[in-house]
């Protein structure tokens, strides 16, 4: 069984071409922000999935200004979903830029299958995306330090503090900072109250990639 | 990406750059904040592209990201156009491993991994293999041929589950024999799974 993920503008259309194609739909929940175009457009697609047969659930997003946000709230249902063992599909096409955007962001990040509806054809398309998550571009190891230092944000810690905490040696601390940080997962800071020290920390949105 | 005033001066004021290149509908390129960046600017480089053509944008950006990487390093201001050709910036700045920025209206880091793109993926035994299943083949002829050209057989199966796993290629059973056929999402990934060239 499958669950669609969507995100709905104005038009329903926009969504609607996917929830046809849909094979072994079980449930559509989609996200929509509070404009009153965007709710008339809710209820024409929830009508649509009842005339199917399929259960639809709306969210209403009403702070819609923070994009990670939205996309942290988007990927906990869907990885709510996903625990399920539930087949996922996303279609990113409706809804504001923000929301659209922190859409494609969790697909991106979870590796689920998205499509957009072009707007005039309303042809669905098909997205590059694979079916494996992105954070799999880091080694274990690596995955493990920046999910320590995203859920330790709050903390300073030089490399040397890191390595103890996380039980390896200095050098092989060394060797997995390096790699993040010429990937970008991480920045190193001079610590304001001793300038020889370094102070590691997660770049900013990398709790998406391994919270 | 696109010329949205509210989102794209905010963006240049805020992420220094040494050369700037604007992506964006042909339209944009005849408006009066585009003109006054132009007379600031004059090096800067404009792409035309169809901005609500989601993946003609992806393509056209993703070349310019790679000519604009052969002169230093780069990175998107992703949030300038409209929903498609913002979309399909982030897509190509996942896909190149680009640093990529999202000002709505404050700056707001991607979660890209630099230096990772889509091409790295897939390991050089999942390119032999994709580059085998170009229509529907047997599993054990498909393993056959991948041995043939110098893949170990548990590399090869590896290969293939692998492509599987991806949703890249589908496995049917068709009267007790087991079939591997491209999926409909593979055509979307064949510029990415080219065999590596050899070296020397």
């Amino acid at each position: 069984m499958t669950v669609l993920f969507g995100t709905l503008g104005w038009r329903p259309q926009s969504l609607v071409p996917t929830i046809r194609s849909t094979e072994n739909l079980e449930r559509v929940q989609f996200y929509h922000s509070d404009h009153a175009k965007s709710r008339d457009a809710r209820s024409k697609v929830i009508e649509f999935c009842r005339s199917l047969g399929v259960a639809a659930s709306a969210v209403e997003i009403t702070d819609a200004y923070d994009l990670l946000h939205v996309a942290g709230q988007i990927r906990a249902d869907v990885r709510k979903e996903r625990a399920a063992g539930t087949e996922l599909r996303f279609n990113i096409a409706g809804g504001t830029r923000l929301m659209s955007s922190a859409a494609l962001l969790v697909c991106i990040l979870e590796g689920i299958p998205a499509t957009y509806v072009h707007d005039e054809t309303y042809r669905e398309i098909p997205l590059p995306l694979l079916r494996m998550t992105y954070g799999e571009g880091l080694t274990p190891r690596q995955r493990e330090v920046l999910a320590f230092l995203v859920k330790n944000r709050e903390k300073d810690f030089t490399e040397t503090a890191l390595a103890r905490a996380l039980g390896v040696h200095k050098a092989t601390m060394n060797h997995h900072l390096r790699e993040l940080d010429e990937k970008g997962a991480i920045e190193r800071r001079e610590d304001p109250n001793d300038a020889r020290r370094l102070i590691v920390k997660p770049a900013p949105a990398m709790e998406l990639l391994v919270g | 990406m696109g010329f949205d005033e509210r989102h794209v001066l905010p963006a240049l004021r805020l992420m220094p750059y040494d050369r700037l290149v604007v992506v964006a509908g042909r339209g944009t390129f005849r408006s009066p904040g585009f003109r006054r960046l132009k007379a600031l600017e004059p090096d800067l480089r404009a792409v035309g592209v169809k901005p609500f053509d989601l993946g003609a944008s992806l393509a056209s950006i993703r070349e310019t990201i790679g000519l604009a990487s052969r002169d230093g390093p780069v990175r998107i201001s992703a949030s300038g156009g409209p929903k498609t050709l913002t979309n399909a910036a982030i897509l190509a700045a996942f896909q190149e491993g680009i640093e990529a920025w999202y000002c709505d209206p404050d700056p707001v880091r991607l979660p890209v991994l630099r230096g990772m793109r889509l091409e790295e993926a897939f390991s050089p035994a999942e390119r032999v293999v994709a580059d085998l299943v170009r229509r529907p083949v047997p599993y054990d002829r498909l393993v056959t041929t991948a041995s043939a050209r110098g893949l170990a057989r548990r590399t090869a199966h590896a290969a293939v589950r692998s492509l599987a796993a991806k949703g890249l290629i589908d496995m049917l059973t068709e009267q007790g024999a087991v079939a591997v056929r491209p999926s409909s999402r593979f055509p979307l990934f064949r510029d990415h799974l080219r065999p590596a060239a050899k070296k020397g």
